[in-house]
Parts: structure tokens; sequence; C-alpha cells
């Protein structure tokens, strides 16, 4: 008799919840299994349903009547809490359930409001059950990674609009905040002031704030000590009178153009009343400077000496940083950064053939690791090696030599411009590194025929090549011997797969992060090791199991995937997560670096707003995803 | 008694047929322990249940079915749901119209005992809440004792006396359910059928529980002394 009354609430719940997405596309079933499993609760005004204190959402709650205000903190920097209204048939605590963590901000009923409950064990028990649920949360968390991503480019963007052009007005641009003095002040009480506040200038004003004259450091050497003036002179003695001033309409380049004409080195702005306003410093104008991709490509093409292409790789760093600004994907910026890292590389060897003559030998300039993968970030030192043919196995040992001298002159340069010498000696001036194409082909057949750990660590590094210059063929012959070896040897595959699995994501148990991993920087994540390698690693097991080509991780994942039947949305999301982590190392490296640190890849989780927290934590999810492919391929 | 027996099932001997089974549910059901009536309404199983009825006269009226809901710790689940449909005698004198699914559970010949057996059941000795309580309390405790020879001594609660003192903003009519649930925007699925509305004024109680334990209210026992004291200004005034 009970379950005649079940089955009518049951049949009545269903029906609601027909009348909304994504439940009106589930499948029968699994609408019938949750509409079974839900509660119904119900909320007074302001009452609050889900709030982070109350630890790991315990529930997915579907609003039947009513409204509810979501508050969350994502506001990036400013701390501005968002909120949004939800209504009947809207869901909600999606991503902190498939995260199983407690919530970010807060669920509060804004009128009488009756949700459908359905606990967390239902809820999983669910996306196992619905595809098309299942197929809605994946694309919430994907959501959630395309929201954060565009909180990281405002930040940036906002960064862009601080770095002004030539066409701002001196109001952008000049410093706002000008000390200034009066012109009966001593030179004394002038010069103390400049070297308590580390001032390169002085403007003096008269009673109406009206500049009359400026007085910089390069002035105290010529007007005060060696004409032994005396401190207690009114400044206006020794000031430059009548100082070059523009309103504050005019734009930078009129400020460049009177600096330029007067050959001085600071133009003031003034307002309407001819009041002082701002300072604009050569220095300023320098920034505003920027140089494009076409200028830097070309100037690196032309470049005739090492020194140009040093000052081309500064370019290179400033245009990423600018990419990284107005809102270029992560997968971009690595690609132009490796597009143009290559051109560097490339301009050095072709500067250094002039004087080492290797004509007539078929070779190439082979990249590996990042590199190889295009997939470099803005530390990377160098990862690369030589691929040759001999003819004659008499010459062996000769033209080694050759290509060696040859090598070490390159990897010297390429240090010079920025690419430090590798650490692990991976150079081709390394011997070992320097190999006709046979002794590559056998050397890959070693370490696949005999997977011990030095040998799969190789894998890891050189398994990623790619050429970068001279004959390109010779590394398409190299790959294919590689398949031949990897396709024949499933052993192998098994155990570069249990290689990729002996990092786990940092995802804690208890806390969000695992963040002690290593004793010597607490609190931190190495989001290189515990980040991308994750991803790197389990594509690269991908693409030699199934023969693909590409070694850049992006890439090695579709082909990979599209072969390996996994679900377009799932490969989305893998992708979506490896590319938010290089987003937050590229971001984490440039800020080190601005304040002139090595950049490393240690990021602090704490120190990451919550959306950050939110999407880094799907993107291990992801991460952990692929591993199960792994586990589940091997039988691991 | 002779209304009952007319109506609902004419041959029946009151209260006399219980076999040994039945007898020993009922004796089940009299052993439960009483329910604690201080525990937080968050904290206690509450029963909210409805009747259909051919007509409004309590004497005339013959019962066409049961319907309970449950609100347990303050929130509904479908599976603790209950309703009994009854023969329709005017069509079927005598004959049981249970859905075949239960069909099974009751015996052909006590559907009555058996229903209420199961009713007890589901109520156990939680507090019993509806909207209108007095006429549904009537019903049903002249059912019980026709037969099973049960006096059900559960604590009632009557929203149409509690509500306007929780909502005394609100101009609802007290005698009018349906006022009360479009003040709250709760939809009917069924209009006037027993199952709907027990569903509705159970969602009604919820909110009637939110609004009492925010005034202070916060326990079955509280309740019942808000409504008694109502009654008693009303019926005083």
């Amino acid at each position: 008799m009970s379950n005649s009354a079940m089955e009518t609430l049951v049949s009545a719940c269903i029906q609601f919840l027909q009348a909304y997405p994504p439940f009106d596309r589930m499948e029968a079933a699994a609408l019938r299994f949750l509409a079974e499993r839900v509660r119904l609760l119900h909320y007074p005004k302001g009452a609050r349903i889900l709030s982070t204190e109350m630890g790991v959402a315990p529930a997915l709650y579907i609003i039947h009547r009513g409204r509810v205000r979501a508050k969350s903190t994502v506001g990036l920097g400013s701390g501005e809490p968002t909120s949004s209204t939800l209504g009947p048939g809207q869901a909600f605590a999606i991503g902190a359930l498939m995260a199983q963590r407690p919530t970010f901000g807060a669920y509060v009923a804004n009128d009488e409001v009756f949700c459908y409950e359905l606990p967390a064990d239902d809820f999983f028990a669910l996306t196992q059950k619905s595809s098309a649920f299942n197929l809605f949360c994946t694309q919430h968390i994907a959501g959630l990674l395309k929201q954060s991503q565009q909180q990281l480019q405002l930040q940036f963007a906002q960064r862009a609009a601080e770095q002004k052009t030539m066409n701002s007005p001196l109001a952008a641009v000049a410093k706002r905040e000008v000390v200034s003095v009066a012109a009966t002040a001593s030179i004394r009480e002038v010069v103390e002031l400049m070297a308590a506040r580390h001032l390169g200038s002085m403007v003096v004003v008269d009673e109406q704030e009206a500049p009359v004259g400026i007085f910089t450091l390069s002035d105290v050497l010529k007007r005060i000590v060696l004409p032994g003036t005396s401190l207690e002179q009114p400044i206006a003695s020794v000031m430059s009178p009548a100082p070059a001033t523009l309103p504050l309409a005019a734009n930078a380049h009129d400020a460049a153009l009177l600096m330029a004409m007067r050959g001085i080195r600071h133009v003031l702005a003034v307002d309407e009343g001819g009041r002082l306003r701002g300072v604009v410093s050569e220095r300023d104008l320098f920034k505003l400077q920027g140089a494009g991709l076409r200028q830097i490509r070309h100037a690196i093409d032309a470049a005739n000496s090492i020194e140009v292409l040093q000052h081309a790789r500064r370019d290179v760093r400033q245009l990423s940083l600018t990419m990284l600004a107005e809102g270029v994907g992560a997968a971009e910026i690595t690609q132009f950064i490796s597009t143009l890292n290559d051109t560097v590389t490339r301009r050095i060897i072709e500067l250094n053939l002039e004087r080492h003559d290797l004509y007539g030998i078929d070779w190439a300039w082979l990249s590996f690791g990042s590199e190889g993968r295009d997939e470099q970030t803005f530390t990377t030192d160098q990862d690369n090696g030589i691929v040759f043919i001999c003819t004659d196995i008499m010459d062996r040992e000769l033209t080694q030599l050759r290509f060696l001298e040859f090598a070490r002159d390159v990897n010297a340069d390429l240090d010079r411009c920025g690419f430090p010498l590798c650490k692990g000696n991976i150079m081709a001036s390394n011997p070992e590194l320097c190999l006709t194409l046979d002794e590559w082909e056998e050397r890959f057949a070693r370490w696949v025929r005999t997977p011990e750990p030095q040998a799969l660590l190789n894998a890891t590094i050189f398994f990623d090549f790619r050429p970068l210059f001279g004959r390109f063929n010779l590394a398409h012959r190299l790959r294919l011997a590689l398949f031949r070896q990897t396709r024949g040897n499933p052993l192998f595959l098994r155990m570069l797969a249990e290689n990729a699995l002996s990092v786990a994501p940092p995802l804690g148990r208890i806390r969000d992060f695992i963040t002690d991993a290593d004793p010597e920087h607490p609190g931190t994540i190495d989001l290189k090791k515990y980040g991308v390698r994750l991803f790197t690693d389990a594509a690269r097991v991908f693409a030699l199991a199934n023969s693909v080509e590409a070694t850049n991780t992006v890439q090695r994942l579709r082909r990979a995937g599209a072969v390996m039947n996994i679900a377009a949305d799932d490969l989305a999301a893998s992708i979506e997560g490896f590319n938010f982590v290089q987003l937050l190392r590229l971001r984490h490296q440039h800020f080190e670096q601005e304040q002139g640190r090595p950049g490393d890849n240690l990021i602090r989780p704490d120190d990451l707003n919550e959306i950050e927290r939110r999407v880094l934590k799907e993107a291990f999810r992801q991460a952990r995803k692929l591993q199960a492919r792994l586990k589940l391929d091997y039988q691991i | 008694m002779n209304w009952f027996s007319r109506f609902l099932r004419p041959a029946h001997d009151a209260g006399a047929a219980l076999d040994a089974r039945q007898e020993q549910l009922l004796a089940d059901w009299r052993q439960l322990p009483d329910s604690d009536q201080r525990r937080s309404h968050y904290r206690s199983r509450y029963v909210v249940i409805d009747v259909a009825v051919s007509s409004g006269d309590a004497h005339a009226a013959r019962l066409l079915a049961i319907a309970a809901v449950a609100v347990v710790d303050g929130h509904i689940a479908f599976q603790d749901a209950w309703q009994l449909l009854l023969p329709d005698a005017a069509q079927a004198p005598g004959v049981a119209a249970s859905p075949p699914a239960t069909a099974t559970e009751v015996p052909a010949d006590s559907p009555m005992a058996d229903g209420l057996l199961s009713f007890l059941g589901f109520v156990g000795k939680s507090p019993v809440v509806a909207h209108n309580a007095r006429f549904i309390r009537r019903v049903m405790q002249r059912a019980l004792a026709e037969y099973l020879g049960v006096r059900l001594r559960l604590p009632w609660l009557d929203l149409a006396w509690i509500l306007p003192d929780l909502f005394r903003e609100v101009d609802a009519g007290p005698e009018r359910l349906d006022a009360w649930l479009e003040h709250f925007g709760i939809a009917s699925i069924k209009r006037h059928d027993a199952l709907s509305d027990a569903f509705a004024t159970a969602q009604l109680l919820q909110i009637a529980l939110a609004h009492a334990a925010s005034k202070g209210f916060d326990t079955p026992a509280s309740l019942r002394e808000l409504e008694k004291a109502r009654r008693h200004l009303h019926q005083s005034a």
C-alpha cells in the first residue's frame, strides 16, 4: 500500500524534474533512480542551505520552489563576492560534490525554499548510471574552468591596460603623485627629501602650484658640489627654470617629441590652470614601446650577432606576457614561446654553420623534453641533440668530432641567449647525444627492450624528440623505428605506464591538496613534477601505444584519444585541465621573475584564490582520470 | 456505530473478528514506546494524514481513502509515505478495490482491518498532524474503534490552528487549506486527493516547523501548547 503512495509522489517528482535540464534529457531509469532517492527539505527565508563551514558538500541540491542566492567569493584579487540567484529546477554544489570538498561561498534561501536533496553517494551512483547526467556535470566543471580562465585573463588584461601605448594621454601615463617643493625651500631640504624618498628629480612650484623649475640628481654634481654652492641657498638658484610642460590631454608621443627636441628627460603634465599634475620621464616612455611578433621574428631572422639575438629573446618574453594579458590560452603561449625559441635556436645554428663546415652530411638538430613537446615556459634550459648519417663507418669518429665542436659553440651561444646549459648535460655537445641514426635507433631499441629505471627516465625525455634544423626526415625515420620497437613490446609500455603512475595527483583526502611532498618547500606544490608531468606522462604512453607521431601533449591526447575512444567531453576536460596547470605555471614563473627570483614551479595553493583552487583541483581530477585509464589499459 | 457499518463494511462485526496474526500486529503496535515530545522538530517524526470521504458530514461520510506522509527530522522521503484506497461501496459493495500489487498483502476477507493495522504500523506512536484535524480525527477514531477496537491516543496537531498563530500577517482564512497552499505557492499534485493533500500539508508542516522553531516552539510538545493556547483564546473570546 505504501508502494502506491511512493509511486504517486515519485511520479510527481519526475514530472517536475522533466521540465528542467539536464533532467529533461536523462534516461528514464536514471531519472526514476534520482526521484526515488531525493528527500524534500524546506528552508525558511534567510536560512543557509550550504556554506563552506558546513564541510564537504553532503548532497546535490535541486531547487523545487523558491529562490536561492548563491554567493561566491571568486572575485580575483578584489575579493568582491559575486552573487547570483537560482530558481526552481536549478541544481547546485555539483563542483563541490564532484571534488568531495566544501562549497565555496554560501547558498542562502531568498524566500521559503524547498529543495530536493540527493545524498552524495546516490549522486555518484547517478553519474555512473546516467551518461546524460554525467555529461552535464562534466560540462559544469568545464564551465568552471572557462570561468576561471576568464578571471585569470581579466587579471592580466588589467596589467595590459596598465601597459599604455604611445597614444595614451599623459593623464594615463604620467606619475600622479608628484613630490614638489616651493621655490623658497633650501637646497638642503630638497636634497634631503630626494635622498629620503629615492627621487631622481624634484619639481619646484610657485604658490599657484604651477611648475617654475626642475631639479635633478645630475644637477647636484654640476651646480652644487663642484661650484661649492651653500646648501642654505634657495632651490630656485640652482634649478633649471621654465621646465617643459604639456597639458594632461597631450599624449605620450607629444612628450617623446618634446624630449627629443629640447634634449630633456622629463616633461611635466599640467592641468588647464597650469597646475602641476604629473611627471613623465624618458624611462616611462621607453616602457610604452613594446615590440610586436612580426618585428621580433624579423629581428631574429635578420640577426647577425648573438647580441641582437639576446635582445630578441627579451622581446619574446615581453610579448609572451602581453599575450598572457590578452587572454591567449596556455597552449598557444607555450607554442608561441617554443616557436620563437625555435627561431632563435635556428638562427644561432645558422650563424654557427658559417664557421663550421658540415656540408655534404645529412644531419638534424633535435629538441627533447618540453622543447620537444612545444611546451616551453619562461624558464627552460637546453635539451638538445644531433642525429647524423655516416655512410662510411671509418669516418664516424671524425664526423662526430666535427659535430661536437659545432654543438659546443651552439650550446654556448644558446646559453648566452637565455637558454641555460643543461645541468644533466642533455646537450648536443655531449658525445652520447650526438649520434648517427643507426646509433640512435639502437639506443632507443635498447631502452625499449630493457626497461630498467634509467631507460624509462630516458624514454620520458628523449622519446619526445622533435627536429629543429636540418634534415627533418631523419627524425621521421627515427620515429618510425621507435614505433616498430614499442608496438612489438607491450612490456615496455606497461613499464612506462607504471612509471607514469609513480606520481599521483596531489589531491588530499582531508585537505584539498597535498602540499608537503617536498620537505624543503612545505605548503607548495611543484606544478611540473606533480602537475604537467601527470598529463605528459600519460599522453606519452597513449601516443606510443597508438603510434601517434605528435610530441605535443595536447595533440597526443587529441589524436590518441580519438583512437582510444575517449569521450570527446572527457578529452576536452583533460586538455583544459592540462592547459590550466600550464597557465598557472606561466603566470607563477612570470611573477617570480618580475620579483627577481629564478622562476620555479612551486605554487602555494593557499595563495590561489578560491576559484583557482577549485579549478586546480578539477585539473588534478582530470589527471587522475587519465591515470585511471592507464591502470585499466595495463592492468596495473 | 450504525452509520459506519452501514457504509463501510455492512457485514463486519465490530472489533471482534481479528485473527491471531492481526492480534499480534495490534499488540506489537500497542507495545511501541510513546514518542518523546520534548525532542527538537528536527529529531522527531511527524505523520501528516488526510482522508477522502464521500461527504463533509462526519456522521454521514464514507471513508474512501487514507493517506499519510512522514516528516522525519524535518525532511520528506518518498519511501516514507503510505496510502489506503478503499472499495467504493456504492459501486462494488464489500469488495476490496485495492490495487493488484497490494491485494496479496491484504486478505480479501478483511481489507479494512488489515489496512488500518498497516496504518497503525506506519504511524507508530508519532504525533499526527492534519489540517482541520478534528474532522479527520473523528473519522479515523471511529474506523479504528469499529474495526480494531483501538482508541488512538496519539498527540494530534492541527495546522488550521497553528498556522494562523505563526503567520498572523497572513489572512488565509484559517479553515481553508487551499488558501494556505496558495499563499506559500505549494502546488497540489491532484486536487482533493488524499495523498496529494497529505503531501501538500506535509510541506506546510515543514514551513510551520521552521517558523515555530525560530519563535522558540521547537518541539512537538511546544507546538501542542501553541495550539492549545490559541484554541483556549478563541473559545473564550
